[in-house]
């Protein structure tokens, strides 16, 4: 999908970059002491989160389905990650970090069967068990919390650890971690060639499926792979807070929705990235910590994201389509040639 | 455009009149100054092949679609069809092969939708008891309160001909009304519209059986290549000297090819059949061969090949392909096997639109294109694309560019790069240069030729009968499911194979 020229696509990248920094600069005017590490990190540690779930959210969305689970998949894997841990305090690292993406897969194995073999669509299997995995974690919990107590002390610490220094900047294991996962992903997308079906299955599935590509196994990796993610960013949610109730990451679903689709995304499938779906996260996570720190209102800041996805898709279906015309028109003014295609009778 | 005297019943003022419309699509001239007069109290029947401009016409008289320039004339003055909604309201109606009803309401409300009372409330006793009335009044027996799910096909388009009536319709449009009837519901039909015709509605008809057309008109009108071609009484008309119209072009630039010489059998198919879309066809091609489908639209060619390729399975018969049994469950499978499936339709089912050429002419076999560590490696696609570019001269800045925003005739050479890069042994082209211009046409027609050439057996399946003609070694023609006939080159001429076609062979 890469263009020699300045693809629409990217024009939306390029602008986003540019709204975020406007964002900072804004806020930097508004907040003292903005400009500090300390509010790289408090960003960071929210954006890694949004950008990890909805890297997730991109290949569903790829493939023409939404996935509304994340946020209780998000929660449901950093409680019972907890709870195993506060249950076995020698459990290594890497194998606590293995078990969450483990149970977020078998979450996300769930909403791609019903939607891939029971054929239900993906809006409706995953608002079902967006309530389901939720009232899994009440019944589980017994309404009880995970709180910092009951951690290994590397967990309770872990937000803290430091990989590299720039400067007074550190960035962190999370923050490094996230970063690798998504990058993996987004070369995975474009090098491999499963990232190609992803694509072709989100364009025109009717024609995926006569070029003999397994459309169901695409659709059904998707979900399982949005899940994985989920499970990724439950376990950072519990590093993160310490203290999971069962209301962690509620409203998840939602950001991640609207990282996708602010990132350029095409909410009908087939089109965008997930260096897009990242932007988004950034400037999602950026606004929310900001507005937070203006002690504006969570309502607020919920109707911030709603109106945000609003505008995203409505200037992805106008704004992209004027560009696309504009461009279309200027290159056969330059060749000669007709840019119309023609209509079948 | 009158040719001759019209019978003394509809020599009155004609009710609609279409002067010199003509319409384009893109490069595809539908139609060309096409004048057309309907009197009342007439049952017109337009006639022409695929493409001739009949569905693009009778979507200008129902306002569809605007016409690029020339008049429409109601009761001799002029009109604008806004919308269907418009034409309707000024008595244009028109009723499809398949009849677009809402299944969830009941038959008053279907009959009644769009045109109710004004005001926001709807009378519903007024409304039953005129839907009864008219029911009644064409002789039906459905319940008016029945919701309109279930309803046999005929019992769908009688509701549809009430909606009609009930819109005080003076012009109605019948497009292919009859192509799902069985025959006793058929000559129903015949007899409401011989009915209506009698209360002096003008009915344009639309009809591939010739021996309807004959039976229920009074004008016989013949379209060719968006043009008007002839207007004539019944009487000055015969079935023989229609289809010399319909088909009675030039043959162009097309000049038949050379045989070439045909070694082993890559495909046979025996007795194949699936319910509902075709029963016992039977056929050979060989290697280096090219058998062409011909027929009416719908007329089951499409479904055979998508039962070759494993869309839709036969459910009878047998198939080999180079000698081993072929009964493909799947795409994949049939890909696999050696076949390819250039689709009609290359917008639904050939191309993923926003993708680059490259991406999508390697989409069937992403698997050869292997680089380091296994990864997809796009400096081999990138060649491969670039190739096809030079071979079939597709016109684009790059093959990265997504093919939505080519040319059909550049997107429909895509196409064929795509289902070429597998390499196959059998190619199922199905209308591979509809809608697409005159050049690149005879640019595909000429690949096709070498493709034969270097011993890739064809399935040629096309609406065009001269690229069928000239393009095949043998042609198959089919009809409503059924082989009718196939023809060695030199005994398939236009006449022919219409004949076949059409059901009017002897």
């Amino acid at each position: 999908m890469n263009g020699l020229r300045l693809r629409p696509e990217r024009v939306r990248e390029l602008s986003l970059l540019a709204i975020i920094a406007i964002a900072v600069l804004v806020f930097a005017t508004i907040i003292d002491g903005y400009l500090s590490p300390r509010t790289f990190n408090r960003i960071a540690s929210s954006v890694i989160i949004i950008a990890v779930v909805a890297a997730g959210q991109t290949l569903v969305v790829l493939t023409r389905n939404i996935d509304l689970s994340v946020g209780a998949m998000v929660g449901c894997v950093a409680y019972f990650t907890g709870a195993l841990l506060a249950a076995n305090h020698g459990l290594p690292p890497v194998l606590a970090i293995a078990l969450a993406v483990a149970i977020g897969t078998l979450m996300g194995a769930v909403n791609g069967a019903l939607v891939v073999f029971a054929r239900i669509p993906s809006i409706i299997v995953t608002l079902g068990t967006m309530a389901v995995f939720r009232g899994l974690l009440v019944e589980f919990s017994g309404a009880k919390s995970i709180t910092t107590a009951n951690l290994p002390s590397w967990l309770v610490n872990l937000p803290q650890m430091t990989v590299l220094s720039i400067g007074s900047f550190d960035v962190r294991a999370m923050v490094a971690l996230a970063l690798v996962t998504i990058i993996l992903f987004q070369i995975g997308m474009s090098v491999l060639r499963v990232g190609r079906h992803f694509y072709a299955v989100g364009s025109n599935p009717d024609a995926a499926h006569f070029t003999g590509l397994p459309v169901r196994r695409v659709i059904f990796s998707a979900f399982l792979l949005s899940g994985a993610m989920s499970g990724l960013a439950g376990f950072m949610t519990l590093a993160r807070f310490g203290t999971i109730t069962v209301e962690a990451a509620m409203g998840l679903e939602l950001e991640s929705i609207a990282a996708v689709v602010v990132g350029g995304v095409n909410i009908f499938g087939g089109a965008g990235s997930i260096i897009g779906a990242t932007l988004g996260a950034i400037l999602i996570g950026t606004l929310e910590q900001s507005l937070f720190r203006l002690q504006i209102n969570q309502f607020w800041l919920d109707a911030l994201l709603g109106l945000l996805i609003l505008v995203a898709v409505a200037s992805d279906s106008v704004l992209i389509t004027r560009l696309r015309k504009f461009w279309n028109e200027a290159r056969a003014k330059r060749r000669r040639l007709p840019a119309a295609t023609d209509t079948p009778s | 455009m009158q040719v001759a005297a019209l019978p003394i019943e509809t020599h009155r003022r004609p009710v609609m009149e279409l002067r010199n419309i003509s319409k384009s699509f893109g490069a595809t001239h539908a139609l060309q100054s096409v004048s057309l007069t309907l009197h009342p109290a007439e049952i017109h029947s337009l006639l022409g092949e695929n493409g001739a401009g009949k569905s693009t016409l009778i979507k200008i008289m129902t306002g569809v679609h605007q016409p690029d320039s020339g008049a429409i004339h109601l009761d001799g003055a002029p009109v604008q069809m806004a919308s269907s909604a418009d034409a309707q309201r000024k008595g244009v109606a028109a009723i499809y092969q398949e009849p677009l009803l809402f299944p969830d309401l009941d038959v008053a409300e279907n009959i009644f939708i769009g045109h109710q009372d004004r005001g926001p409330f709807t009378r519903w006793a007024s409304m039953y008891e005129e839907s009864a009335r008219i029911l009644d009044s064409i002789g039906v027996q459905i319940d008016v309160r029945a919701s309109a799910r279930g309803l046999t096909l005929a019992e769908q388009q009688s509701i549809e001909i009430a909606k009609a009536i009930s819109l005080k319709a003076r012009v109605l449009i019948m497009d292919e009304p009859t192509a799902s009837l069985s025959a006793y519901e058929s000559e129903r039909l015949f007899q409401l519209m011989q009915d209506l015709r009698g209360r002096g509605v003008s009915i344009v008809f639309i009809s591939h059986r010739m021996d309807e057309v004959f039976r229920l008109s009074d004008t016989v009108t013949v379209f060719r290549d968006g043009r008007h071609i002839s207007s004539r009484p019944r009487a000055a008309v015969t079935p023989q000297s229609a289809i010399a119209e319909m088909v009675g072009r030039e043959m162009g630039l097309l000049a038949p090819r050379a045989t070439t010489a045909a070694e082993g059998v890559v495909l046979s198919v025996d007795r194949l059949g699936r319910d509902g879309a075709f029963e016992d066809v039977s056929f050979e091609i060989r290697k280096g061969e090219i058998v062409g489908f011909a027929g009416l639209v719908g007329a089951g060619r499409t479904d055979v090949g998508l039962a070759l390729f494993g869309i839709a399975p036969a459910h009878r018969g047998r198939a080999t392909l180079d000698g081993r049994p072929h009964a493909p469950r799947s795409p994949r499978q049939a890909i696999d096997g050696g076949i390819a499936y250039v689709s009609e339709d290359r917008r639904q089912l050939g191309l993923s639109l926003p993708m680059s050429s490259s991406a999508n002419i390697s989409l069937p076999v992403l698997d050869r294109f292997r680089g380091m560590l296994g990864m997809l490696s796009r400096k081999k696609e990138a060649e491969v694309a670039d190739e096809f570019r030079r071979r079939l001269h597709i016109k684009t800045a790059s093959v990265e560019a997504p093919v939505g925003r080519m040319s059909g005739g550049n997107q429909q050479k895509v196409l064929l790069a795509k289902w070429l890069n597998t390499a196959p042994r059998l190619l199922i082209l199905d209308e591979p240069t509809r809608g697409i211009d005159v050049g690149a046409k005879a640019e595909v027609h000429q690949f096709i030729w070498e493709l034969a050439a270097q011993g890739m057996a064809i399935m040629l399946i096309s609406s065009d009968l001269p690229e069928v003609l000239s393009l095949s070694d043998r042609v198959l023609v089919m009809r409503e499911g059924k082989q009718m006939a196939t023809l060695d080159r030199k005994d398939a001429t236009e006449q022919v194979v219409m004949a076949h076609a059409t059901g009017q062979a002897e």
